[in-house]
């Protein structure tokens, strides 16, 4: 009813949804006898390369005690190895002229170099240095301890919303360690002993745990003979490797609470528990997010910003996980709109997607966005190397890169509307809605 | 680093109020052609002990785009990169910039109300059809853009053809988008950073130049449909627009759609305007803008220069600006007032190159007690590199990153067709960007002294202070004239201070206030009070109702579109507090202050419950002499009231309230006082903080017989 399909508007973009194909990535992949697996992309359109360093390790692997590790490697890394002195990193790269960068995530923690093509090797030793012998003294330690608190001031406590994950997941998660954020306690980083430090790195930083991915201006066989020269002698980690092995118990019921922060505008957050990502639901709570809120004809931004303006900004976005997901909706009331009328009108959204099959046309509109969206993806050489990584180190499968779109194809309109069903319920959610502090 | 807390901010919608003056492209690839040659030679085995030696450098071609020009004027570039399947189209205007007078902001308005609908299309169909099409389609003043994958580009083309030469300005949307502007202006009023860059360029390219002017929500009210639509019927021409295809099309297949859709756009004549070039001030300017709330000084220190884009000093002065005040830690701003100092979280300066008018400038922000030394160390830093040549290691190591920088570039095809656009608009050597590394590794350190000693003129310049002049005023004279501005950049007078009288007490000014507003007798007579008027929340004016029964309950609405958004109650001892809707915990301090509120006259609860009430200075407010006087209570927080000498009425009021980066001060001023049954009120009210801008106060009716129960 909703719904007034022109016809004649239909039919003519019926016609054109042949779509571009993505060019294919082509890499080579292989094992070092040490374990580390090396992924090689050549793409000689610029004179760059990407030398990536993708670690099987993130705030999941954490001790319950001992949270934010994770992250604080990201940092403590930076710091110099045997063979470079602290804080000559950034000066090796910078020199070189490249860039350089880290990130921590529940599940994986990623390093990168973006240098000239003639400078690979720098990238290759500064890599190889930080997985063989990377120095974890006290010094480093005491440093990169205060740099963390002021990101975290900086990011999450001073930050508007800078808690909404926080906030959220630990509602949402109540066993499962993506209960705590990669940022963590700075609690328990005080309390940890050097020795701790020494034996993360000693069980997670090895290259049986973890994947070099390269891609650029490379020559294949002399990347490979460089690599081996640099990366086959650091010897296997023994440690057992933690991985949590936990099922995480329904919700069983809705989570709902009001968060005070420093904020000008109050906003609304449902976050719904889905599966974990790769899995078939996983593709289709993307489909349904560009549904909701991709494009200003998107449902969310259409019904609640630009028709009735009870939002000044909707939107949704899957956050799924190695383990388990979360599908988050949000919106910020516009001036004059309650939270509670806001909520409604998005709950009246979801609850239309389990009673009314999309239809056929907006349907295709959400199919062309996500394939233009996917053939778009791979324009950088950092962004293909880290993809080629996450492919390999979550499914096993690089090729990923190439093939994974099929999975998006395969979502049919009547699985938007079994998994609406299934998930988008009350007791399956967290409602937080974060208020301006009082003055 | 860890950048998994961003996913909000990056997942927001398109946002259409991007200010951009010229080309905004997405892009994969490049039409460069690179010889590289790697070092060959591999040994199984590695010294780890030492960095490994890099080859060759790769040598850096940079491609020259396929251009053509229409019969119309509209010149055409195409950077072919079929490394991605997709196109993206930009169309940019140049012309002169426009004085935009007591309308500015009318071709922001302009951009952004272009792409909501064509002649054809409402705002829904054209966002449908975008959409269908995985596409994205902007408009800003000066530009139009889309992307599409190459099989669906021909489509998309044809709408941003369709925004470009049919726009239907629909009145409804300008409306939204107005109402939009001055919510955003709203909350820039709170923005020390913001009123810099006003007051900065406002004195230094002054008010008749185009770099002047800023928008307020004075000129942005003033805007009406009627400019919108004579800046696009005016300004919205071929013959002075480029337009820029980047990916995968061919030129052939370019020039096609170009002729097709453009072709019948009709050229026409585009005024040209010319500007007195903004000056250096001969002698140093002190500008400050009292904030007295801040905690921190936002400094900037700068000045007009000569410097045109791609001219010969043009390199040199980016090396300059880096070494100088870049981003990098490493940068002698940055080593000596944040790590050396640490004055600051970070320090920046640099030489701007600019068609019009470049500029010279160096900002900060610090911690109150320190503004004077942050000047004294810029200038010094300043003198230094004009004296002393940088060292060799510091010129080397700028030019491998700028030149790395340069390479990174190019990974984004639309980089070389920003690079002809630049050739074209600023009229530089055909082949100015493939010398541009040569050019770049050719700069000495005699260079960059002698760019130094050009463009840096630390006795010549615009020092703008936007903080609590009390705290940070003094002993600046020293580096030039000390002015005083206000937040739009015009001159005010210096606040002033002077001691009070010793025969006059806190509670001698209180009871003046008391009989100017009435006299005891008449506030004392006052049983309930009920006041209508209006308020301005961040932008939006809301409906607001007080309503008093003496002496001990009160309470306030704030309505919109008659649904009550916010309501605070005391009765008799109860409290309650709602926010759209939601019910607030509530501390002692705000308990404390609906007491004082519920009294009616704050004054009068004063005197009653033994506050303490300390005479401090005499300062100027708005022109005005007038008492400071420090009110406290036993418990809960105090307050400063200023009480005009001459009148006796209150002027102002400040509290101290705990904000994000600290202690906060909240003023609130009352003005407009209106005599409503014997007893004075004022009836407007401004306050700096929060989400509450004014109050207006409209009707005020006293002794009508409210009960208790009346306030709810």
């Amino acid at each position: 009813m909703k719904k007034m399909v022109l016809p004649v508007l239909a039919m003519c973009f019926a016609s054109t949804a042949t779509m571009a194909q993505a060019p294919k990535i082509k890499f080579e992949k292989y094992t070092l006898p040490n374990g580390l697996k090396v992924i090689l992309h050549q793409d000689k359109t610029a004179p760059l390369v990407a030398v990536t360093v993708l670690y099987h390790v993130g705030s999941k692997n954490e001790d319950t005690g001992r949270t934010g590790f994770a992250h604080f490697f990201e940092h403590l890394l930076f710091e110099g190895s045997e063979n470079i002195k602290r804080g000559e990193i950034d000066q090796y790269v910078k020199n070189a002229g490249g860039t350089l960068n880290a990130n921590t995530t529940q599940d994986r923690t990623f390093y990168y170099e973006l240098v000239p093509s003639n400078q690979m090797n720098l990238g290759l030793w500064l890599e190889s240095e930080r997985m063989l012998h990377a120095k974890i003294e006290q010094i480093g330690v005491n440093t990169q301890r205060e740099v963390v608190k002021e990101e975290k001031r900086q990011r999450n406590d001073n930050q508007p919303y800078g808690s909404l994950l926080q906030e959220t997941f630990k509602r949402a998660f109540k066993v499962h360690p993506y209960r705590w954020q990669p940022i963590g306690s700075m609690d328990h980083l005080n309390q940890a002993s050097l020795q701790e430090f020494i034996d993360f790195y000693k069980t997670y930083y090895v290259p049986n745990n973890c994947v070099l991915s390269i891609a650029g201006d490379i020559n294949i066989d002399s990347a490979k003979k460089q690599i081996t020269a640099y990366f086959a002698d650091i010897p296997r980690g023994t440690k057992p490797l933690y991985r949590p092995n936990v099922a995480e118990p329904a919700l069983g019921g809705e989570v709902r609470d009001i968060i005070e922060d420093n904020v000008q505008l109050p906003l609304l957050l449902q976050a719904y528990r889905t599966p974990k990502q790769g899995t078939n639901d996983y593709y289709t709570f993307n489909v349904l997010s560009t549904l909701l809120s991709a494009g200003q004809s998107a449902r969310m931004t259409k019904i609640l910003v630009n028709k009735s303006q009870q939002a000044l900004q909707a939107g949704s976005f899957p956050y799924a996980l190695e383990d388990a997901g979360l599908f988050i909706t949000y919106a910020l009331p516009n001036m004059g709109n309650s939270v509670e009328a806001l909520e409604n009108s998005m709950d009246s959204i979801m609850n239309d997607l389990k009673v009314t099959l999309v239809g056929e046309k907006e349907f295709q509109k959400v199919k062309n966005q996500i394939e233009s969206e996917f053939v778009q993806k791979n324009e950088s050489m950092a962004g293909i190397a880290e993809s080629l990584a996450n492919y390999e180190t979550y499914f096993g499968d690089a090729n990923l890169i190439n093939t994974e779109i099929e999975k998006f194809r395969k979502v049919t309109r009547e699985d938007l509307q079994a998994v609406a069903k299934k998930y988008l319920n009350r007791d399956n959610r967290v409602v937080l809605t974060y208020v301006p502090k009082k003055k | 680093m860890f950048n998994n807390q961003y996913l909000i901010l990056r997942n927001n919608n398109k946002m259409k109020y991007i200010k951009s003056n010229f080309q905004i492209f997405k892009s994969s690839n490049l039409l460069v052609a690179f010889l590289l040659i790697l070092g060959a030679n591999v040994n199984a085995q590695v010294d780890r002990t030492h960095a490994p030696k890099p080859g060759p450098a790769p040598i850096v071609k940079v491609g020259n785009p396929a251009t053509f020009v229409l019969p119309n004027g509209l010149k055409v570039y195409v950077v072919q990169n079929s490394k991605l399947p997709k196109v993206t189209a930009s169309l940019s205007l140049d012309y002169d910039p426009i004085i935009e007078g007591n309308k500015t902001g009318y071709t922001e308005i302009a951009g952004s109300l272009m792409g909501e609908g064509t002649k054809t299309k409402s705002k829904d169909v054209l966002d449908e059809e975008v959409d269908f099409l995985g596409a994205d389609l902007n408009t800003t003043a000066t530009s139009a853009s889309v992307n599409a994958l190459s099989n669906n580009f021909t489509k998309a083309f044809a709408l941003m053809a369709d925004v470009v030469l049919n726009p239907a300005f629909p009145k409804d949307e300008f409306e939204k988008i107005k109402k939009r502007t001055l919510s955003s202006l709203q909350t820039k009023k709170d923005d020390p950073n913001a009123i810099s860059t006003t007051v900065l360029h406002r004195i230094m390219y002054g008010s008749k130049h185009p770099y002047g002017e800023t928008e307020t929500d004075k000129t942005v009210e003033k805007v009406t449909i009627e400019d919108v639509k004579k800046y696009y019927s005016t300004y919205w021409k071929p013959n002075i627009a480029y337009l820029v295809f980047v990916g995968d099309i061919t030129p052939a297949n370019a020039q096609k759609l170009a002729t097709q859709y453009f072709g019948k756009w009709q050229r026409g004549i585009v005024p040209k305007f010319t500007y007195p070039v903004p000056q250096a001030p001969a002698k140093t300017v002190v500008a400050i803008v009292d904030r007295p709330s801040a905690v921190q000084s936002v400094i900037t220190l700068a000045a007009p220069v000569q410097l045109k884009p791609g001219s010969e000093n043009a390199i040199p002065a980016k090396i300059l600006s880096n070494i100088l005040g870049g981003g990098d830690l490493s940068s002698r701003l940055n080593t000596n007032l944040r790590e050396k100092h640490a004055f600051t979280y970070g320090a920046y300066g640099s030489v701007n190159s600019d068609k019009l008018v470049g500029s010279f400038s160096a900002e900060t922000s610090v911690r109150n007690e320190k503004t004077d030394s942050a000047i004294q160390e810029f200038l010094n830093e300043f003198n230094k590199i004009k004296k002393e040549p940088v060292t060799a290691l510091e010129l080397s190591s700028m030019k491998n990153s700028l030149t790395g920088s340069f390479a990174r570039s190019l990974e984004q095809p639309s980089t070389i067709a920003s690079f002809a656009l630049n050739v074209a608009r600023y009229n530089l050597p055909k082949d100015y960007y493939q010398k541009y590394l040569s050019n770049l590794a050719a700069v000495n350190v005699g260079t960059v002294q002698q760019v130094a000693n050009k463009y840096i003129t630390p006795n010549n310049l615009y020092i703008v202070i936007v903080g609590s002049a009390k705290e940070v005023a003094k002993g600046l004279e020293k580096y030039g004239e000390v002015k005083y501005y206000d937040m739009d950049g015009n001159v005010t007078e210096a606040p002033t201070s002077k001691a009070v009288d010793a025969s006059v007490t806190g509670e001698s000014i209180v009871k003046k206030y008391l009989t100017a507003i009435g006299g005891e007798a008449a506030i004392a007579a006052v049983k309930d009070v009920d006041i209508k008027g209006s308020t301005n929340v961040m932008g939006t004016d809301m409906e607001m109702q007080q309503k008093y029964v003496l002496p001990n309950a009160f309470v306030q609405t704030i309505l919109y579109n008659g649904t009550p958004v916010f309501k605070q109650i005391v009765n008799n001892g109860k409290y309650e507090m709602t926010v759209q809707g939601m019910s607030q915990p509530l501390d002692d301090d705000t308990k404390a202050g609906l007491d004082e509120e519920a009294s009616f006259v704050s004054e009068v609860y004063y005197l009653k419950n033994n506050y303490s009430l300390t005479p401090k200075s005499i300062e100027t407010v708005d022109g005005k002499e007038a008492y400071v006087v420090e009110v406290k209570a036993a418990k809960g927080k105090p307050s400063t009231n200023y009480y005009e000498v001459a009148t006796g009425l209150k002027l102002k009021s400040t509290t101290s309230e705990e904000g994000e980066k600290g202690a906060v001060i909240v003023t609130t001023t009352f003005s407009d006082y209106k005599e409503f049954n014997g007893v004075k009120l004022p009836t407007h009210i401004t306050i700096d903080q929060g989400p509450v801008k004014s109050i207006t106060i409209k009707e005020v009716r006293i002794s009508t017989g409210l009960k208790s129960e009346d306030i709810k």
